[in-house]
């Protein structure tokens, strides 16, 4: 790097900082309880692994000279922010004096962005969305061929004749977005989805161009660009015509669509955990909990639960669609992250840290004595579907929907 | 990790997908499915992973499970009962391909 290089880079990364008004985490008063709140310090408590360690590394930048911040710092800064924090939060909730340090974490991940250095496998997803609409390249003819094909699945599977997968749908009451993963490998969720639609009479549709849950300008840190996914889907949704939005089960979407990406929305946005609890309350579902007869715990997502606030609709659907609903502990918002989120899920050099942090996850879903983990989001049920294997827990993994389906009376 | 299968020294990433796919071959499919817990490969499943390895040589990526499921005749159900991580993180990789992009 050219001195001079250096030095614009620098100004970049001071910049950041300002604009995110990252001074706040000056008053930390070194109480070191964000450590014993980390999974990943709890895995390995080495200094290096404490929150306050990783933010002092993103805030401690405007007390370095630009000769410092070289190719040496600005690895060790990215092995910070992607590779020893998740962004779950918990560290936030119990930080003495109230501090935002997952979100000063999270700077730092700005910080590389605004130097082009966010990591390749989360670099390909968002430009796939802001290039294609969706981080998997799903075309519209695909979407509109496997909604024709899991619609048909799903009439013969039900028996439902009415039942249907409508796409495109002008005038529809509510826009259903989905992880793309559910379009191209994992359809079984967005069946479930339908099958649950369908039983309660909803005017719902899907879009073929802008569908995508998901958010990687969130995850890397990159506002622009999460700004701009963001926009694409409500203006999609305002065009449809429809009265509200309705998020698929993911975690960060969740956060991301309700209230953090930097765009107000034009529409009510909720998640499908949300729309679930008020069909069951409303008695527009049916529901037979003796379909599920084994034990269910819950895990709850960080970005849905800690950061979002959606924390009891889950539980009582839960409770009126599993016969036996027991809580793992801690639950709600002081619940351990599964390892995989803030897209650790994807980066292959973390996998060692994320599978050795989730023991504490692991030991929670044994000692719940379930036979079933339910979890509305889908990168936490990657992650528990590998830590399954890795700690042999013999458990099945569901999201909440595919719960309720099964539990469904027509 | 690192493997000897049929004389070939076969890299595995983290997530257990082939860092080489082109050293692919039967004897490599059958140690990744035993490992999944596939203790025997039968015409079916081989029928899935010949498909998705001939799909991936030709267009460089996944195809999409309704092809799979199109295109064989196979359910979906019955795909997750054949490979229970799924067809990402189940079939494709014992078809040997590199970790498709995203969440998976």
């Amino acid at each position: 790097m050219s001195e001079r290089e250096s030095e614009r880079n620098f100004q970049k990364m001071l910049q950041v900082l300002r604009d995110h008004q990252s001074v706040h985490f000056e008053a930390c008063v070194r109480c070191g309880l964000c450590g014993k709140s980390c999974h990943v310090y709890l895995s390995d408590p080495s200094v290096e692994n404490l929150p306050v360690t990783k933010a002092q590394k993103v805030v401690g930048l405007q007390r370095k000279k630009s000769e410092e911040v070289d190719e040496k710092f600005l690895l060790s800064l990215q092995e910070s922010v992607y590779g020893r924090c998740t962004g779950c939060g918990r560290c936030n909730l119990n930080c003495s004096i109230g501090l935002n340090i997952a979100s000063i974490i999270r700077v730092g991940r700005t910080i590389l962005s605004a130097l082009g250095r966010t990591p390749e496998k989360l670099l390909r997803p968002l430009k796939n969305q802001l290039e294609y609409g969706n981080q998997m390249m799903v075309s519209a003819d695909e979407m509109r061929e496997t909604a024709t094909w899991i619609a048909s699945d799903l009439r013969l599977e039900s028996g439902q004749e009415s039942f249907d997968i409508p796409i495109d749908k002008e005038g529809a009451r509510i826009l259903y977005l989905v992880n793309p993963r559910e379009i191209k490998f994992a359809p079984l969720s967005l069946m479930a989805a339908a099958g649950v639609f369908g039983a309660a009479k909803e005017s719902w549709t899907l879009a073929s161009r802008f569908f995508d849950v998901t958010n990687f300008g969130f995850i890397a840190g990159d506002d622009e660009s999460m700004k701009q996914v963001a926009e694409a889907v409500f203006s999609e949704g305002k065009r449809l015509g429809v009265r509200e939005v309705i998020l698929s089960e993911c975690g960060h979407g969740a956060r991301v669509f309700k209230w953090d990406s930097g765009v107000a929305s034009p529409l009510p946005t909720k998640s499908i955990i949300e729309l679930l609890d008020l069909y069951i309350e409303q008695g527009r579902v049916r529901l037979d909990k003796k379909k599920n007869a084994a034990r269910v715990t819950l895990h709850d997502p960080c970005n849905l639960v800690r950061w979002s606030g959606v924390s009891e609709a889950q539980r009582r659907v839960l409770r009126e669609a599993c016969a036996d609903f027991k809580e793992m502990i801690p639950n709600r918002a002081q619940n351990y992250c599964c390892g995989g989120g803030g897209g650790m899920q994807l980066l292959q050099e973390c996998s060692e840290v994320r599978l050795r942090s989730a023991e504490i996850k692991a030991n929670q879903i044994r000692s719940s004595g379930a036979k079933v983990v339910a979890t509305p989001c889908h990168t936490c049920i990657d992650q528990l579907t590998e830590l399954n294997k890795k700690y042999q827990l013999k458990v099945e993994i569901s999201t909440v929907t595919e719960l309720v389906y099964n539990a469904l009376l027509y | 990790m690192k493997l000897v299968i049929a004389d070939k020294s076969i890299e595995f990433d983290h997530d257990g997908f082939m860092l080489d796919p082109s050293l692919w071959s039967d004897e490599v499919a059958l140690v990744i499915a035993k490992e999944d817990g596939i203790e025997e490969m039968s015409e079916e499943h081989w029928k899935v992973v010949r498909f998705i390895r001939h799909y991936w040589l030709e267009h460089d990526m996944a195809p999409a499970v309704r092809l799979v499921c199109q295109e064989l005749g196979v359910g979906v159900r019955q795909l997750y009962k054949l490979f229970t991580l799924g067809p990402a993180r189940g079939a494709c990789r014992v078809a040997g391909l590199s970790k498709p992009d995203g969440c998976v």
